[in-house]
């Protein structure tokens, strides 16, 4: 012991819930694939946005007068199936985010450098549930600019203050949020990049595809607690129709925060009960 | 010295079970500061299962692994107070070498330039832009050992850190680690080649089947060898023998005028030969090879010795 000298201690400052943050984007965005999954992402559904309104600016002479009654230009910023593709798209980045550090053997290096687990779990929550809040809010918004360019050369342009336009607005902003979180959740229960992509397209957006309102009651308050189900039959239109049948307002909104909300909880378990 | 960065690990009655399997039992060991410690155990001893009960990655099914007093598992800066390379490939091929350490450096809030100057003590520097995917297990290593050094930590633990290093790179991380323990840290070196760890280190932790099987110097470990003793040659051989057999050890005749003699030291039989006037043609302390002390003290804890058959 004679020999040993002391060790000089660097005076950094104790590491804050921030540095774990900043730690987090770091590891999200050094990874290529997504900054191409995202980007390409964005930038294909704004296009699809733009090419089905300016289909809707091509045939709207030949719609009927029931047709464009019906019709309603805030739809054209997530159709049905763009909106599939936002949340696969969506859920399996999440996903990603926590299958990508087990399948890599990453998350060994990960609780090493930070054995306090429920702060890992908290930090990652918090950047994915950011970044693609913001992701969605961009699409959401450049959709929506680009396609209310393209229709008010027929004059069937919508305002942001008219009735429902901003909830519908809002709920596609926060279809990406809420599916990458679902997506993390089936990410740390599954802990396989396959498993887990197939579990986000088959949960989030397979399941809700094939459900239609039905005569039983209980099967529709089923279907109600599916988040792509009521965005589809309630929250993605401006005037919902009022039916026993179909999901509320209020109780899609509850839909929209409960999943994520139970997903986190599960991974912040699943992390920090599991060896690794 | 000042105490208060000391490193120390204590590991007390540790036992994991997974399922009907006890892959460690009962394991109490101490790795003190200033000292490379090698840990030893043929493959599947339970080495890494420990180390990672260590880090606080497996909960124990009993007992308890200390840094400092303290469970590793509730630390928010892991990388202050203990740097671990448990599995090199345990990265994100996707990430070059540069984002990996930033990622780690700054969520335990340490400067950027730790992680250049890191990759410059590794020799990495040079491909810190490089994707992890593309690097070689020689390479890979160096990084693990530039993710242990990151946090300047006073207790440094490595599984099996020599595999894919080339013979200069060996060198260089015992080199390392020799001077990383001289600096006051505990350095834990674990390996299940003898010939890894024998110029390394100070003392040995042997564990066979997750049950420990020595603690102790390097040198006393030797002692346990079969083939440790002390060879005499004299021309009064049978006297000789007699009066060591007297003196409590146990002497083996090695032809006319040769003996083995276990039990007492060299010095000891030459003060004995000294006082009865027995002529002496040699003294010499004969020690055993570690590999093979090694291999005598686990053979029968081996589980995965080679040329069995199931």
């Amino acid at each position: 012991m004679s020999t040993a000298t002391p060790i000089a201690r660097p005076t950094t400052p104790p590491a804050r819930f921030r540095d774990l943050l900043a730690a987090e984007w770091i590891k999200l965005w050094s990874l290529r694939s997504t900054r191409w999954l995202l980007g390409v992402g964005a930038l294909a559904l704004i296009g699809f946005a733009a090419y089905s309104s300016v289909n809707t600016y091509l045939d709207w002479p030949t719609y009927t007068p029931r047709e464009q009654a019906a019709y309603h230009p805030v739809s054209e910023v997530l159709t049905g199936a763009t909106a599939a593709l936002l949340v696969i798209g969506a859920g399996s980045v999440g996903a990603l985010t926590v299958v990508g550090e087990y399948a890599t053997g990453l998350i060994r290096t990960t609780l090493t450098a930070v054995p306090a687990r429920h702060r890992v779990v908290a930090a990652k929550v918090a950047v994915v549930a950011a970044v693609m809040l913001t992701l969605g809010a961009v699409v959401t918004a450049a959709s929506f600019g680009a396609s209310q360019a393209i229709l008010s050369g027929r004059q069937i342009g919508v305002s942001l203050t008219d009735p429902g336009v901003l909830r519908v607005l809002a709920a596609d902003a926060l279809l990406a949020p809420v599916a990458a979180l679902v997506g993390m959740g089936l990410g740390a229960l599954l802990r396989h990049t396959a498993a887990a992509v197939v579990a986000v397209c088959g949960v989030l957006v397979v399941v809700p595809s094939f459900l239609k309102p039905t005569v039983h009651q209980w099967a529709n308050d089923l279907y109600a607690t599916l988040p792509l189900y009521v965005w589809r039959n309630c929250l993605s239109q401006t005037h919902p129709r009022d039916s026993p049948a179909l999901p509320t307002v209020t109780g899609s909104w509850v839909v929209f925060a409960l999943w994520p909300l139970v997903a986190a909880l599960l991974t912040l378990i699943v992390v920090t009960r599991r060896d690794v | 010295m000042c105490a208060s960065v000391v490193g120390v690990i204590r590991v007390s009655g540790l036992s994991k079970r997974y399922g009907d399997v006890l892959a460690v039992h009962d394991l109490t060991f101490t790795v003190p500061p200033g000292r490379v410690t090698g840990f030893l155990g043929p493959n599947g001893a339970g080495k890494s299962t420990t180390l990672r009960m260590i880090l606080g990655l497996n909960r124990p099914s009993s007992g308890t692994a200390t840094i400092n007093g303290r469970p590793f598992a509730h630390l928010r800066a892991g990388l202050r107070h203990v740097g671990a390379l448990l599995d090199a490939n345990d990265v994100h091929g996707g990430r070059s070498a540069a984002a990996h350490l930033s990622a780690l450096a700054r969520g335990n809030g340490l400067p950027r330039r730790r992680v250049h100057e890191v990759l410059a003590e590794v020799r990495l520097a040079g491909v810190a832009g490089r994707r992890l995917g593309g690097f070689s297990l020689g390479m890979r290593q160096r990084l693990g050992i530039a993710t242990a050094l990151l946090g300047d930590p006073p207790v440094l633990l490595f599984d099996e850190p020599v595999n894919g290093l080339d013979p200069e790179g060996v060198r260089w991380v015992r080199d390392l680690f020799r001077r990383l323990a001289a600096e006051g840290r505990a350095v834990l070196v674990s390996s299940h080649l003898m010939s890894e760890v024998e110029h390394t280190a100070d003392r040995l932790v042997v564990i066979g089947r997750g049950e420990l099987i020595a603690e102790e110097s390097v040198a006393e470990f030797a002692a346990r060898g079969s083939r440790a003793g002390v060879s005499v040659r004299t021309p009064a051989a049978a006297e000789l023998a007699a009066l060591l057999t007297r003196a409590g050890a146990a002497v083996t005749a090695e032809g006319v005028d040769a003996l083995t003699v276990t039990g007492l030291s060299a010095p000891r039989v030459g003060e004995l030969a000294h006082t009865h006037g027995i002529v002496l043609h040699g003294l010499a302390t004969r020690t055993a090879s570690l590999e093979q002390a090694f291999m005598e003290l686990t053979a029968d804890r081996a589980d995965h010795r080679a040329g069995e058959r199931r």
